[in-house]
């Protein structure tokens, strides 16, 4: 209606100021307030190109991440080479460069160069500047290396040695690497299979034994003779174990790569630690969408390596998805009930008024405050007198009295329920006196009434209000920094060793995990797009259910509309 | 039961009400729960000392010099004047073993290294004997058994450096010697400073290498007047000097063969005398007592004109004083007056924690236990007096949370919050004034970015623009308010605070370059023909995003130009010189422009519902009347839609003081005082998350970040309850229009 009057105003010829003269008119343009109302329509504007631009910033520099980017070979006037992914262009003020020195007329151009290999090189990334580049190319045998270790190495391949007697170079060399890295690869996929089905599960056992064996020792009843018997083969099932993992890692290392890098220096590269090797330049647009897409699908589901500044964050996005899982089961029908006990069952009155206040009030108490309370009550209360009664055995080191996915989950639900009582109370409201009295003037009961008609009714708001709950959740840190959340977890609170699901266990988090590697990680730099691209999931994740709760939001809204008409 | 209806439906029509009445309350107090709990756990921090006697027992040895105990008080011990050490029950005085550590009869034992039952035992010759009391549990099976040790240091044999003890009785306050003499000893030196009637003051040095003694210095100084008492300062660096009539003078003795006096003065009133000098843990702090009942804390102060004694805070006794013992952990002490009367109090926080009324006469020894959990007097003849005490917060108390405090090593009160150090003889300073100004300043900054663009882009949403657009743009930012603030705080530290360092000049022109831009656009947009503009009535929005990107984009562009002409080509220096404000990378402003996209869609929603919920009456019949759209708007629409915005800037603000992330990662977390835009800050809520993880379960700043969670609570609780009524009151209006 607003807009609507605003027309039919600008419709009619009284208000026009072009009939006024000019120094009228100046003075009716500012008193009109038409220059307010552009001030306020950039708020506007200010606003959507705050959202635009910040969802821009980190979808282009999250994306970006996993193009394999060309490698040039930057040759410097004082002689030397440098190999590398130009990364940054920046200009320097000529008056900040004279304090360093230097002497210019205009704005001094800068690259910063990744020229990795921090093993021998040093620093991942280095400034250059653009005048004291004689000569810049993408040579197509420049090679890059992932490693396990020490970042990427770039430079071009010398030769293939094996067992350290030469197998191949020159151009043979680039094919046979290939092969051999296959094999390296299989080798290393069997080591990890082995770490996974013999040795973790046997690590697993042998400490339940410990602490049957404790457990034993605290009753003071004889400890079952089975017990040593069990543990003397799983020891014998460990020892192959590393046997097998000895062998393995010893036939991983029979073959190493000579690479020439920058400033003509030659390292000899085992290849028991390269992940993989590209030669960019020489890939085509696309070789490289191949490329891209591979390393996004490492990203998501592989293991983070060196401090989590590289490799993937599965463990992150597993971590995050059981926590908002087992909090959905703990918030849902617990929300569902508080919300129907105040609509449905509870005498309207002052005191229902009061807690709905609390309740509202409430959503916007401080997520830290319900870090605060989780770690005083779920984990050192409830969890420490958890240990006390039944984890003796394990004493003194604490199983539940220790920040853990299920007192995070639990944290969480207390942090996200007013969000689901409010939503699942706004659909009950929604539902017309006339539907309930219906179903008991026909005889229904109360329950049946609520089970057969009310809930299903209202289920669109009770789902809106999970999701509601889900995204908020997954996009919460504080709490979660006090109640469970690490850096790195050994293992995954879900695996093959009964009881399957480890409650008590700490988890990774995609939020903590934008919070750790961004401002906690030795190697800032080089961990930056990572971060982006970690930042760019969650993103897309809050969104996506956020937008899944609008729709369905919308939908049900329209669905009374017509019920009502 | 009504007629028809089978058992089984009315069963579950029963269970089904019970059980969602009982899930109901529960979850219903599962809530309340959290503002209980939370108290709960900060309250015993207020909870006053007790202090209580356990009885007498008889000490296995008489002439007590030194009284100590394990850490669990399993075992006391005594150490005597014929140079033997009895180990017995702390409840019985049965004796367990003792030991003879050397030949008496001693002049005097001190303690010389308090967190480690180190001793010095001095004969009657000037002999310094060095031994070290230490407790060890060994388990045989599950059963344990506490061994008790004394080892003689640097070699056992007694350091004979030609001296005699000379004990000054005090006239008024016997049997409390006044020792001439003192002993420092860390990890790398021992150090000893000794009164002697012809030479001055002689000092020696010893460093220790692999637990011996090596590298013996020794020099002499001639003091300033009379002395009746030597003691050494923090580090073993300072040594003060004491007379009778309360005259100190402080040396600095960090060159030992330079001993320069850097401060002279009286420690009692004018015409009162000294009966007690005692320092605190760490030797910071002396504890000067008068014989009036006056006990005052000097604290060695490094200021602009050198090191000096300034006194600090004093407490006030109905009687005399007798002896003052300090704790061996903290920077408490009791006070045992000449009534024999036993008191405690903390210096920091000045509380007097308790007192009992013993009535006992001077005891030769007191002593507390390592964990300050007991107390235990030893009379001169023998009899041993137990008290028990609970005390497990005296540091904190209301008005030292709130107000300045004067700690030790600090030229003057202050408000500082520092929980943790490597040492421990620190003084922990818990004030919750930097946080609570810290959590201000930070919404403070929020809600000025915030602010403006909500509540005009609410305005502008609710009442200008079309329909169709609307229906895109509400939603478009309302989603923002679910963006992850971990998202929001990472690039704030990473990109925005970078940014901002870099084209200072620039930012600082956004603000008001970018809204000049738009009225001389504006302007010119008036300036085209009425036909050609009408159809974009209600798009402004969409039409100023070019403008604002284009004139952001040129100010940027021109930030160097910027920067020389208004801030002389560097606008941090030109803030420091002119204004006299630093400039941190990770700054209010940061946080303010991060922090305030996090609050806006928050505001902007509530304010939006509200200015667009205005009835359709109103707006029309003020237009009817002849009304510009302007005046309808704000006489109108702004007045009936006040309250609903001042609920959601109410709403917004409790967002902004309880957001931890942002200020996490967009700022410095130094709890500084500063309202400079241009400096970090450290809130309540980053606080908790820094420094809960790392804190003892159970200590008093355990509790005190519980308080802290408590305050945060109450004030978001109490600024949201505003605007709910608020927006109560509203919609109670809106239902009469």
């Amino acid at each position: 209606m607003p807009a609507e009057a605003q027309t039919d105003r600008a419709a009619d010829p009284r208000t026009q100021s072009e009939s006024l003269p000019a120094a009228a008119r100046k003075e009716g343009w500012w008193r009109s307030g038409a220059p307010w109302i552009w001030l306020n329509a950039m708020a506007v504007g200010i606003g959507v190109a705050a959202v635009a631009g910040l969802l821009g910033l980190i979808a282009a520099r999250g994306l970006a991440h996993f193009w394999p980017a060309d490698v040039a070979v930057l040759g410097l006037t004082d002689g030397t080479t440098m190999i590398g992914e130009l990364v940054d262009v920046e200009y320097i003020d000529p008056a900040s460069f004279e304090q360093t020195g230097g002497r210019s007329a205009g704005p001094i151009e800068r690259w910063l160069v990744k020229t990795g290999n921090r093993r021998v090189n040093g620093p991942d990334f280095r400034w250059v500047l653009a005048t004291s580049v004689a000569e810049r190319t993408f040579p197509h045998d420049v090679a890059v290396f992932e490693r396990t270790e020490w970042g990427n190495a770039y430079g071009r391949i010398a030769g293939l040695y094996e067992d350290g007697v030469l197998a191949a170079h020159g151009m043979h060399a680039w094919d046979e690497l290939q092969s051999r890295l296959e094999r390296v690869v299989e080798l290393r996929e069997e080591m990890a299979a082995t770490q996974a089905t013999t040795i973790d599960p046997v690590n697993y056992q042998l400490e339940r034994l410990r602490l049957e064996r404790r457990r034993h020792v605290l009753k003071g009843t004889p400890e079952a003779p089975d017990i040593a018997r069990e543990e003397r083969l799983l020891r014998a099932t460990y020892q192959e174990a590393e046997t097998r993992l000895r062998t393995l890692s010893e036939a991983m290392r029979r073959d190493a790569v000579e690479v020439v890098i920058m400033d003509g220096r030659t390292i000899i590269q085992p290849l028991s630690d390269v992940i993989r090797v590209w030669q960019p330049n020489a890939m085509s647009t696309f070789d490289k969408l191949l490329h891209y897409m591979k390393s996004l699908g490492v990203f998501l589901t592989g293991a983070p390596r060196e401090a989590n500044t590289e490799g993937g964050i599965f463990p992150a996005i597993f971590g995050t998805v059981m926590m908002v899982l087992i909090m959905a089961v703990i918030v849902a029908p617990l929300g569902v009930v508080a919300a129907v006990y105040l609509r449905e069952y509870a005498r309207q009155g002052p005191l229902v008024r009061l807690i709905r206040i609390a309740v509202n009030n409430l959503a916007g108490v401080p997520s830290i405050v319900y870090g605060v309370f989780g770690l005083g009550f779920f984990v050192y209360l409830v969890g420490g007198t958890i240990d006390d009664l039944f984890f003796r055995q394990a004493q003194p080191a604490p199983t539940f009295g220790t920040p853990g996915l299920i007192w995070a989950s639990l944290t969480l639900a207390l942090l996200t329920m007013p969000v689901v009582i409010v939503s699942t109370e706004e659909g009950l409201t929604r539902i017309p006196r006339a539907i309930r009295e219906g179903s008991l003037a026909l005889g229904a009961t109360k329950a049946e009434t609520l089970f057969r008609l009310v809930l299903p009714v209202a289920s669109p708001s009770i789902l809106t209000g999970i999701i509601l709950a889900v995204a908020r959740a997954a996009g919460e840190v504080a709490p979660l920094m006090l109640v469970g959340v690490v850096k790195l977890a050994p293992a995954l609170p879900v695996d093959a060793n009964p009881p399957f699901i480890h409650l008590e266990r700490k988890f990774m988090h995609l939020g903590f995990h934008i919070y750790d590697v961004g401002f906690q990680s030795p190697n800032v730099e080089a961990a930056r797009p990572l971060v982006y691209a970690t930042a760019l999931l969650l993103i897309v994740i809050v969104l996506v259910l956020n937008l899944a709760a609008i729709t369905l939001r919308n939908r049900l809204e329209s669905r009374y509309e017509i019920a009502e008409a | 039961m009504i007629p028809g209806l089978s058992w089984r439906r009315h069963a579950v029509d029963r269970v089904t009400a019970r059980v969602v009445g009982l899930g109901g309350g529960a979850i219903i107090g599962a809530i309340t729960l959290i503002f209980f709990y939370l108290l709960w756990v900060a309250a015993p921090i207020f909870r006053p000392a007790d202090l209580s006697e356990l009885g007498a027992a008889t000490l296995p040895t008489g002439s007590v010099l030194a009284l100590g105990s394990n850490d669990r008080v399993e075992s006391l011990y005594a150490i005597d004047a014929d140079g033997r050490i009895s180990f017995a029950d702390p409840n019985t005085g049965a004796l367990q073993r003792s030991e003879q550590l050397v030949q008496g009869p001693l002049a005097a034992v001190r303690l010389v290294f308090p967190t480690s039952d180190t001793y010095a035992l001095v004969d009657e010759d000037g002999a310094a004997t060095f031994v070290r009391v230490w407790f060890r549990r060994r388990f045989d099976g599950d059963v344990g058994y506490l061994e008790s040790h004394v080892d003689h240091l640097f070699g056992g044999e007694p350091l004979r450096l030609g001296w005699t003890p000379a004990v000054r009785a005090d006239p008024h306050a016997a049997p409390h010697p006044w020792p001439q003499f003192d002993f420092y000893l860390d990890e790398s030196v021992l150090r000893i400073a000794v009164l002697d009637a012809a030479a001055g003051v002689r000092l020696w040095q010893f460093e220790l290498v692999d637990d011996a003694l090596a590298f013996p210095r020794k020099a002499e100084f001639t003091p300033r007047g009379t002395i009746d008492r030597l003691d050494f300062g923090p580090r073993g660096r300072w040594l003060f000097t004491t007379n009778l009539e309360g005259g100190v003078t402080l040396y600095d003795i960090a060159v030992l063969g330079a001993a320069t006096e850097t401060w002279s003065g009286g420690v009692v009133p004018d015409g009162a005398q000294l009966s007690i000098m005692e320092s605190l843990l760490g030797r910071y702090s002396l504890i000067a007592a008068d014989r009036n009942g006056l006990l005052t804390q000097w604290i060695l102060r490094q200021g602009a004109e050198g090191t000096t004694l300034v006194p600090a805070r004093s407490f006030e006794f109905d009687t005399p004083v007798a002896a003052v013992v300090a704790e061996p952990r903290r920077k408490g002490m009791m006070v045992l007056d000449d009534q024999g009367g036993i008191h405690l109090v903390h210096t920091t926080s000045e509380r007097y924690l308790a007192s009992i009324p013993a009535g006992l006469g001077t005891p030769a020894v007191g002593v507390f236990s390592p964990r300050s959990d007991r107390i235990f007097l030893a009379m001169p003849d023998g009899v041993l007096h137990r008290y028990t005490v609970t005390n497990h917060h005296p540091e904190i108390s209301w008005s030292a949370l709130w107000h300045k405090v004067w700690y030790e090593g600090y030229p003057e009160p202050v408000h500082s919050w520092q929980s943790s150090s490597a040492d421990n003889d620190f003084e922990p300073k818990f004030s919750f004034s930097p946080l609570l100004f810290g959590t201000l300043k930070a919404a403070f900054y929020a809600m000025l970015f915030a602010t403006p663009i909500a509540v005009m882009g609410a305005v502008y949403t609710g009442y200008f623009m079309a329909p169709s657009m609307r229906r895109w743009v509400k939603p478009g930012i309302e989603i923002m308010a679910a963006m992850p603030t971990v998202i929001l705080g990472f690039l704030a530290g990473l990109w925005l605070a970078p940014l901002v360092e870099q084209n200072l000049a620039g930012v600082l022109s956004l603000f008001v370059a970018v809204p000049l831009c738009m009225l001389a656009f504006a302007w010119l947009w008036h300036l085209l023909p009425a036909r050609a503009t009408q159809p974009c009535d209600g798009w402004f929005a969409a039409i100023s995003i070019p403008v604002l990107i284009l004139s952001a984009w040129a100010v940027f562009a021109l930030d160097g130009e910027l920067e020389r002409l208004l801030f002389g080509g560097d606008a941090q220096a030109w803030f420091l010189a002119t204004l006299g404000l630093d400039y941190d990378q990770r700054n209010a402003l940061v946080v303010g422009i991060a922090m305030g996209l996090a609050v806006v869609p928050v505001i902007f929603a509530i304010s939006e519902d509200a200015i667009h919920g205005v009835p359709r009456h109103l707006t029309t019949g003020s237009l009817a009347l002849g009304a510009t759209n302007w005046q309808t708007l704000t006489r109108v629409v702004i007045l009936t839609a006040s309250p609903g915005i001042f609920s959601a800037l109410m709403i917004g603000l409790g967002r902004a003081v309880g957001e931890t992330m942002i200020v996490l990662m967009a700022t410095g977390n130094t709890p500084l005082m500063d309202l400079n835009i241009f400096q970090g800050m450290r809130t309540f809520a980053a606080n908790i998350a820094v420094e809960l993880p790392e804190s003892e379960v159970g200590s008093s700043h355990y509790r005190l970040l519980f308080l802290a969670a408590l305050v945060l609570f109450l004030i978001t609780f109490f600024v949201n309850t505003c605007a709910e009524l608020v927006r109560q009151r509203l919609r109670a209006r809106y239902g009469n229009l």
